[in-house]
């Protein structure tokens, strides 16, 4: 910053000097001077000025108070806030006045009393008592915007923040201001329910009680929780999060603001998943399959003998199958148990994962500033990696040029050629890749299956020379929040190949999600004995032998590595209902002559050498930082056979995804049923109009011998020769599909 | 020299809503005349001519389209502001119903003026007929090629006072709910579609082609120095000839009151003078002779506004007329800033009582203090129109609020002569031509 750019002004007569462009706001703010806002938020966009909390005296300007939320530094300015001008004294309190004339007395049974800025504003600058003597506006309360929403319109006082949040921060246009004046109310357009991925975060914005959360309504006060720094564990963006604890059990999530990851917003399923902590088929002791799908509660000595036993009994035939959402320890701590004790080198993974992306390493908030941003793959952003949405919309609204290429992109292909679009990218003769490597600031994401974990696009990445350019970078985006930690763990956990088993003798299921993977059932249906650790007992009836209680990423310490490559840390928020895993494996690694610590401290000095280039478990920081780029020499990937093609009216390319509203942890909060998508097979314009197909018609899809009835979704951003159909809705099929009417 | 008015010139003698009597009388010239000079030498003339906006505030016409950035790679637009909606105010009503052409013929120089090719006219939802008659004459320029590569839209509105304030304007037509937003950036920077932009008030728009056909020296010279021209004064309340009456800016209002609207009606006794439509501060019988033009209003304790002037007569209870502007700004107000929304709601509440003779002595103080805790705090001037009435009528009627409260009744109950004290449906049909000194 050269000094030119500088600008002085005096605030309350302390001279300030700030970059020119500065909000009054941010100013003030930064000489420790505040000036009260409600409406003012500069993650919604620009100011509005319309709570007018802010007003000040401002010279030079006009003699009535001016709103510094829509003012910027200028030089000579002098500022007078309520501490040392009557008129900003008197207009501040006016504004209290007028918000309060009709605001409800409840404090005391609102939610957001104790934490509530109008409470604190009032106490500051309000008038110490009411001269409304009459009636209140009064209107139905609280009416439920959505199951997870519930508003108050009595308490609202209008910043619209809400509404500025739903059009020009998650663009889903459902929230809306109504009528006109003293009626103007808060509203979701047509009364439909509040149905988008990022409504919660209306509740963390909304400055007063109108929007609370219907989870957290009447279940704690502000001065008996405690907010726990830690971060989420539903995707592989690692939002950062405060976990809110009431008497040692979970109330709420809340955004903790990383500006580099999440921006300070938050997903539905980040907030409002965490009640699968008590789920109704919650394991809390360890279990033994008695008869076809009854469980037998067992003491932990007892089950700790019993895995010893399965494990021996295996004679190093056991397959260890990890599910992506283990921390870097527990990961580990099982495979050097599995690794060095049962003596077997044999694992399955939840997805592929590479760390050729090292080298092209970027903040996610990089996004955001980037000229050309290119998506490659056939899944929305907003399934996989739900923020990373929001980054590429708030990169779209300041004039990033955003390209999807695939079968749901702006750029049409078919499903599955995203490896041979990469390398199109990566030819000379592509417009759109001489675009990416003519960029200073071009980002490439990979989203969708396939990509062998990133390789695919790292290569492109390579190829356009962005190893050597700090400002363009590729991300990958993963189906699991921890999935090649996990795998990077396991490898750091033993020595010698991986070895593959004809016959296994022991399958040892990890996590919840792959207690829920056919692939691994099918495993374990060849397996002589099935042992699982998980959090939920019915997916486990009637083909898991021994189940030990498995803990929640709210019930951690431990170490996540999000799909930056950033390792961020879990704090234990919540006292797991049984002894974690870490405990119990180091009891049991023990037995086998294995040394394993019982803490993730422990574990994480243990691993940091091999992972983290030893950086200690206490470095990692509230908020952490992206470790430098490493430079990968890249490997070729094998190239991707082109899927064949499929004809005008012929069998179609079934695209199964996983939507952001499912999984383990969905499956079990009931007010997040009403986000799960419907049971919908989506098809092109084309597709269904050959078949004869109009919207809402029950179809049958079949392939390989069996079918499913599913109702018929034309979804016209879709590419012809393709059927998509979410996973819990598209069964057994698999491959080629024939849609028909039924 | 002849007899002449600018704006309603004409109108008397002939149709002018069709094109070829428009024509007749020398119509579209002036925009040919503008067509062969170039932006700069139209900016100028503008400028020299001093036309000040007949929407209220009076900023220099020429002055505003000169902050235009011609440079700018965007477009730039032309926004006619004929949103009229002011309680009292029925000009721009008058000149889209008789001088359509009048109206389209400025936009076409306006454009020019400011190199835009996109004009938007933003019509008051109600003016159905008046919208039908200014469509019409629209597409007969259009089809008679007199556009150019200019394009006029007119755009109706939705019945919101507000979209009269020039930023909700642009919101609305933006198709977003009508809400002022703050300033700068003016429009003239950032306005429609945040693309430089210029709104004008229908009658300014519609002088522009005589300051073009007379030159701006010519047209200067009527009227005051301070404000030249010529302005359509709309006269209602409890007077004998209301209507709109087309005269040079600086007529006294003992003038357009007792010469074109005939003296108060029914003989009674002059209560006030509400000079600039019913958001402006009330003038008192004594101030009669103020001349009407922008200054000399200001210096009297009011404002031009919308050279709307209003008769009050002495049966009328100023209360209720309190009242009754309180609602309405408490209806139009959009919601958007807290002094406004949450402030016009308690004066009504706070008047509602005093009418009623249920006040104590304090609710006028009270009145008075939720008045100045008003004014100047909002975003935009909705929130001051609201205030102006209710405090000047204290001010200079208080002794009428004290009766309400001291008798706990209102002196003048049912026999109050508020009923008058409207726009009458066919005023605009009522209206003389008048002579301009050359």
């Amino acid at each position: 910053m050269t000094a030119s750019e500088l600008v002085n002004l005096t605030i309350d007569g302390i001279p300030v000097q700030a970059p020119k462009g500065t909000g009054l706001v941010e100013a003030a703010a930064a000489a420790g001077i505040e000036i009260p806002v409600f409406c003012y938020e500069p993650r919604l966009g620009p100011p509005v000025g319309a709570c007018r909390m802010c007003l000040c005296e401002v010279k030079p300007g006009p003699p009535k108070p001016q709103a510094a939320c829509t003012l910027t530094v200028a030089e000579g300015m002098e500022v007078s806030t309520a501490l040392t001008s009557p008129l900003a004294m008197d207009a501040q309190n006016s504004t209290l006045e007028f918000l309060l004339l009709n605001h409800p007395l409840d404090c005391p049974v609102c939610d957001k009393g104790g934490e509530c800025p109008l409470q604190d504003l009032t106490f500051r600058f309000g008038p110490g008592v009411t001269r409304m003597a009459f009636d209140k506006r009064t209107y139905e309360k609280p009416i439920p915007i959505s199951p997870t929403i519930a508003l108050d319109r009595e308490r609202c006082i209008l910043c619209y923040r809400c509404t500025r949040f739903s059009e020009s921060v998650a663009e889903d246009g459902q929230l809306i201001a109504r009528n006109r004046g003293a009626q103007s109310t808060i509203a979701t357009f047509e009364d439909e329910p509040y149905r988008a991925a990022f409504s919660g975060n209306v509740i963390e914005l909304c400055p007063v009680g109108a929007l609370t959360s219907v989870q957290y309504r009447f279940e704690a006060r502000p001065w008996e929780i405690q907010n726990v720094p830690t971060v989420c564990g539903h995707c592989p963006v690692g939002c950062n999060v405060l976990a809110t604890t009431r008497e040692g059990k979970a109330k709420r999530i809340l955004s903790r603001n990383h500006p580099e990851v999440d921006g300070g917003w938050l997903c539905d399923k980040g907030r409002f998943a965490y009640t699968h902590l008590y789920a109704h088929d919650r394991v809390v002791d360890p279990l033994r399959k008695i008869g076809v799908r009854r469980f037998d509660e067992l003491s932990w000595d007892e089950a700790l003998d019993e895995l010893e036993r399965l494990a021996r009994a295996a004679d190093g035939r056991v397959l260890l199958a990890l599910s992506g959402s283990e921390t870097v320890e527990q990961a580990y701590a099982l495979s050097k148990l599995v690794r060095q004790g049962f003596g077997s080198n044999a694992a399955v993974f939840p997805e592929e994962a590479s760390s050729a992306l090292d080298a092209f390493r970027l903040p996610l908030s990089a996004i955001h500033d980037a000229q050309l941003v290119v998506v490659l793959g056939d899944e929305p952003v907003v399934e996989r990696a739900p923020v990373v949405d929001l980054w590429l919309k708030a990169a779209a609204r300041r004039g990033t040029e955003i390209v999807t290429v695939g079968a749901l992109g702006s750029v049409q292909r078919p499903a599955g050629t995203a490896a041979q679009t990469a390398r199109e990218l990566g030819d000379e003769s592509s417009e759109l890749g001489r675009r990416l490597a003519e960029a200073d600031r071009a980002i490439l994401i990979w989203s969708g299956p396939g990509g062998h974990g990133g390789v695919h696009v790292a290569e492109l990445a390579g190829r356009l020379g962005f190893a050597a350019k700090p400002g363009c970078g590729a991300f990958y985006l993963p189906a699991t929040p921890n999935g090649r930690a996990v795998a990077e763990a396991w490898a750091a956990a033993g020595k010698g190949d991986q070895t593959r088993l004809d016959h296994v003798g022991l399958l040892l299921v990890s996590g919840e999600e792959a207690a829920e993977s056919p692939r691994i059932r099918e495993l374990g249906a060849r397996a002589d004995a099935v042992a699982a650790i998980s959090m939920f007992a019915d997916p486990l009836r009637a083909w898991v032998d021994l189940v030990l209680p498995g803990t929640s990423y709210l019930e951690r310490d431990g170490t996540f590595v999000n799909l930056e490559g950033r390792p961020q840390r879990l704090r234990r928020a919540v006292i797991p209902p049984a002894p974690d895993e870490l405990a119990w494996i180091a009891k049991l690694a023990e037995r086998f002559d294995v040394e394993l610590a019982p803490y993730a401290t422990a574990v994480h000095a243990e691993l940091s050498p091999l992972l983290f280039e030893g950086a200690p478990f206490g470095a990692l920081g509230e908020r952490a930082e992206l470790p430098p780029r490493h430079p990968v020499a890249l490997p070729i990937a094998a190239p991707a056979p082109a899927p064949a093609a499929t004809e005008h009216g012929g069998p179609l390319r079934l695209l199964r995804y996983r939507p952001l509203f499912s999984g383990p942890a969905v499956e079990r909060v009931p007010e997040l049923a009403f986000q799960r998508p419907a049971p919908e097979i989506e098809l092109s314009t084309d597709d269904a109009r050959v078949r004869g197909i109009s919207p809402g018609d029950t179809v049958r899809v079949s392939s390989n011998g069996t079918s499913v009835e599913l109702r018929a979704r034309i979804e016209h951003d879709l590419v012809a020769g393709v059927a998509r159909a979410a996973e819990e809705f598209a069964g057994a099929l698999a491959g080629a599909v024939e849609v028909s009417r039924t | 020299m002849p007899a002449r008015s600018l704006l309603l010139a004409g109108a008397d003698e002939r149709d002018l809503t069709q094109l070829a009597e428009y024509r007749a009388i020398g119509g579209y010239e002036a925009a040919a005349k503008a067509a062969a000079m170039s932006s700069d030498e139209l900016l100028a003339e503008l400028s020299a001519a001093n036309l000040r906006g007949r929407g209220g505030a009076g900023f220099p016409m020429g002055r505003k389209a000169s902050l235009i950035d011609r440079a700018s790679r965007k477009p730039k637009y032309l926004v006619v502001n004929a949103d009229e909606s002011e309680p009292g105010a029925f000009k721009d009503r008058e000149v889209i119903a008789r001088v359509p052409h009048r109206l389209i013929e400025g936009c076409l120089i306006a454009a020019r003026a400011i190199e835009s090719t996109d004009v938007f006219i933003y019509i008051r939802g109600e003016y159905l007929a008046e919208y039908e008659v200014l469509e019409r004459a629209v597409d007969e320029a259009r089809a008679a090629g007199l556009f150019g590569d200019v394009d006029v839209v007119v755009h109706r509105g939705a019945g919101a006072y507000i979209c009269g304030e020039e930023t909700a304007l642009l919101d609305s037509l933006e198709g977003r709910r009508g809400q002022p937003r703050p300033r700068p950036p003016f429009p003239p920077i950032q306005g429609l579609y945040t693309a430089p932009t210029q709104i004008n008030n229908v009658c300014t728009i519609a002088t522009v082609p005589a300051i073009v056909s007379m030159g701006a020296a010519e047209f200067a010279k009527i009227g005051p120095e301070s404000a030249p021209g010529t302005a359509i004064f709309s006269v209602s309340g409890n007077v004998v000839r209301p209507g709109n009456y087309e005269l040079p800016l600086g007529t006294p209002i003992r003038t357009l009151l007792e010469e074109y609207g005939g003296g108060v009606a029914g003989g009674r006794k002059l209560k006030a003078l509400i000079p600039g439509g019913s958001s402006v501060p009330v003038l008192t019988p004594d101030q009669i002779d103020t001349p009407l033009d922008y200054d000399s209003i200001q210096k009297a304790g009011s404002f031009f506004g919308s050279a709307s002037l209003i008769v009050v007569d002495d049966r009328c209870c100023m209360v209720q007329l309190a009242l009754r502007a309180a609602k309405f700004y408490m209806h139009e107000s959009c919601g958007k800033c807290t002094p406004c929304r949450e402030g016009t709601r308690w004066l009504v509440q706070i008047l509602t009582r005093i009418e009623a003779g249920e006040a104590e002595l304090s609710d006028l103080d009270l009145l008075r203090s939720v008045c100045d805790r008003i004014l100047g705090r909002a975003l935009c001037a909705l929130a001051d129109f609201a205030v102006y009435p209710v405090s000047s009528y204290l001010t200079k009627y208080g002794d009428e609020f004290r009766a309400h409260v001291e008798r706990r009744a209102c002196p003048f109950g049912d026999a109050s002569s508020i009923a008058g004290i409207t726009a009458p449906i066919d005023q605009h049909l009522h209206y003389p031509t008048v002579e301009i000194p050359a």
